[in-house]
């Protein structure tokens, strides 16, 4: 069994004027193929002027984690990261991080990715935000 | 044999291993389609418009086909219509990239009529965005029609797409044909196990010492062309297994309807066999699986997955155990067989019969009459009779799944 973190950002476009992301982390223990157990979910929102970079996207990813109660690997989309080398993005985190590789990694994946993704829309719909 | 020049654009963030066994690939498909290489080009570089790899490049390719006489310069990169076009003026040989190349195995290779069709609607499906380009490149010296103001680009396009939807409705008939078979398997209780994998993984060599068959192996990319089925029987319980084709890294597994039906069975599977050579080097078959679970993925639901190390004869104890500790992460439920030596294949049927769907198991009596026969006869087709034991009654012990206990339980006598 292996402690992951899949972390998914949503909200990377400008809506009335700014940039209103919600990145969402799932902490979980898996095995290769299935899903095991779900421990947390930790859900944080940003508000940037500019587009995200790299060094951006890190540091909202290591400030969501880092209100987690359980360690784990930092898992994400390679499209996440502008699809640069593991070993680039890997040298900017402070905690250990790799790309999704197992299907339990990608099912976890997508569950981080419905969470940030239904938490933005409700975020959105709150603040009167089209 | 034909002589071809293998060539290579790497992005210039890429690392040099994956380069490396990028370039292996290309040149064991290139094996496959029975091509001698005479030479290898690569550069680094962002892709360029017009050639894909730069001009200067182009033009020491054109040398070199001269010098070594090759007759096909194949291209690991995907390249566009005008790339193909540009490249073939410069370098006068045909130009093909790895897409075509697995087109042409294909095509080589295919045999049944249903093959032939796949092969075909894949290849057409590759023409068809490229169609109107490809005519108006051939035909630009012409113009028919009154004043040059006609076009020989839509009716072309026409003509594809309308072969495309007619192979598509015969394949949809075999297909159907097919769909059923599966469902109807599945709904007779019939576990159905799959054997998947990177191509050239031994599945079908594996496959043929399950059930005791001689399909052809080949130390090839890509024998196995279409999936096959037989039945297979584990610690007593009878099982479907299928052979399928084998998945490869960059290919629109879309594209191909042979892969289709690999991901279809992969769908309806029980179990998975995902096969693995383990005597690759690591971060070898470490990808492999990668591009294995990328391509399963989006099929699998609620499947069992076993991971078979095979070829595991090629390596010592520490070195598959070593192998199988470092991949364990990506390979669930790891057992090491050799498919050659026969190694490890008792084990492989226990964790096979471990992830079985459930069956339940009981006792009960029938009575000693000719229907209860009949019956017992039925429960030994259906399902597994652990004893039988004849007095005043039939009674037994049976393992089955849910429907068949319950028909069971009717017969049976009331205690």
């Amino acid at each position: 069994m292996f402690n992951i973190i899949a972390v998914d950002i949503s909200g990377r476009h400008k809506a009335n004027g700014y940039y209103l992301m919600v990145c969402a982390a799932v902490a979980a223990s898996v095995t290769a193929d299935h899903v095991e157990k779900v421990k947390q979910i930790n859900i944080r929102y940003f508000r940037k002027n500019s587009a995200p970079d790299v060094q951006m996207v890190v540091s909202m990813m290591e400030d969501t984690v880092s209100e987690m109660n359980f360690d784990g690997t930092v898992i994400t989309e390679p499209g996440d990261m502008y699809n640069r080398p593991q070993w680039l993005i890997d040298s900017m985190f402070t905690m250990d991080f790799k790309y999704e590789e197992s299907l339990s990694e990608r099912r976890c994946m997508e569950i981080a990715h419905h969470v940030s993704l239904s938490a933005r829309k409700l975020l959105l719909k709150e603040l009167d935000i089209q | 044999m034909k002589r071809a020049i293998l060539v290579k654009r790497n992005d210039p963030r890429s690392e040099d291993y994956e380069n490396e066994l990028q370039m292996t690939e290309l040149e064991e498909l290139a094996g496959s389609a029975a091509y001698t290489i005479v030479a290898e080009l690569t550069q680094t570089r962002h892709p360029d418009r017009k050639y894909q790899v730069g001009r200067g490049k182009v033009e020491e390719l054109a040398q070199l086909v001269q010098d070594v006489h090759a007759d096909k310069v194949i291209f690991h990169n995907p390249l566009s219509t005008m790339q193909v076009y540009n490249i073939s003026e410069i370098c006068r040989c045909e130009v093909i990239d790895k897409f075509q190349l697995i087109l042409e195995i294909f095509a080589t290779r295919a045999t049944t009529h249903r093959s032939k069709l796949q092969v075909e609607l894949a290849r057409l499906e590759y023409e068809l965005p490229k169609a109107r380009a490809i005519i108006s490149i051939l035909k630009k010296e012409e113009r028919p029609g009154f004043m040059g103001l006609g076009g020989y680009e839509d009716s072309y396009a026409q003509d594809v797409k309308n072969r495309i939807s007619r192979i598509k409705d015969e394949l949809k008939d075999v297909e159907r044909d097919r769909d059923s078979l599966r469902s109807f398997r599945h709904s007779k209780g019939f576990s159905l196990v799959v054997l998947a994998g990177y191509t050239n993984a031994g599945k079908s060599t594996l496959f043929n010492l399950l059930v005791d068959e001689s399909r052809t192996v080949r130390n090839m990319l890509f024998t196995t062309l279409v999936p096959t089925t037989r039945s297979l029987d584990v610690e007593g319980r009878e099982v479907l297994l299928t052979d399928t084709v084998g998945f490869i890294e960059d290919l629109p597994h879309w594209m191909v309807d042979a892969f289709r039906s690999t991901l279809n069975e992969i769908f309806f599977a029980d179990i998975v066999l995902l096969v693995v050579d383990s005597s690759e080097p690591l971060e070898k078959i470490r990808r492999k699986l990668l591009v294995s679970h990328e391509t399963m993925w989006e099929q699998l639901q609620e499947v069992e997955i076993v991971t078979v190390f095979n070829k595991s004869d090629l390596l010592t104890e520490e070195e598959l155990d070593e192998r199988m500790l470092s991949l364990g992460y990506l390979a669930p439920n790891p057992v090491a067989v050799s498919s050659r030596t026969g190694f490890g294949i008792k084990s492989l049927k226990q964790e096979i019969r471990k992830h079985l769907p459930r069956w339940d198991r009981i006792q009960l009596s029938l009575p000693l009459s000719e229907e209860g026969m009949s019956m017992l006869s039925w429960l030994f087709d259906e399902g597994v009779i652990h004893g039988v034991d004849y007095s005043d009654s039939i009674d037994i012990d049976l393992e089955a799944r849910e429907n068949i206990l319950n028909k069971a339980r009717s017969f049976a006598l009331k205690k």
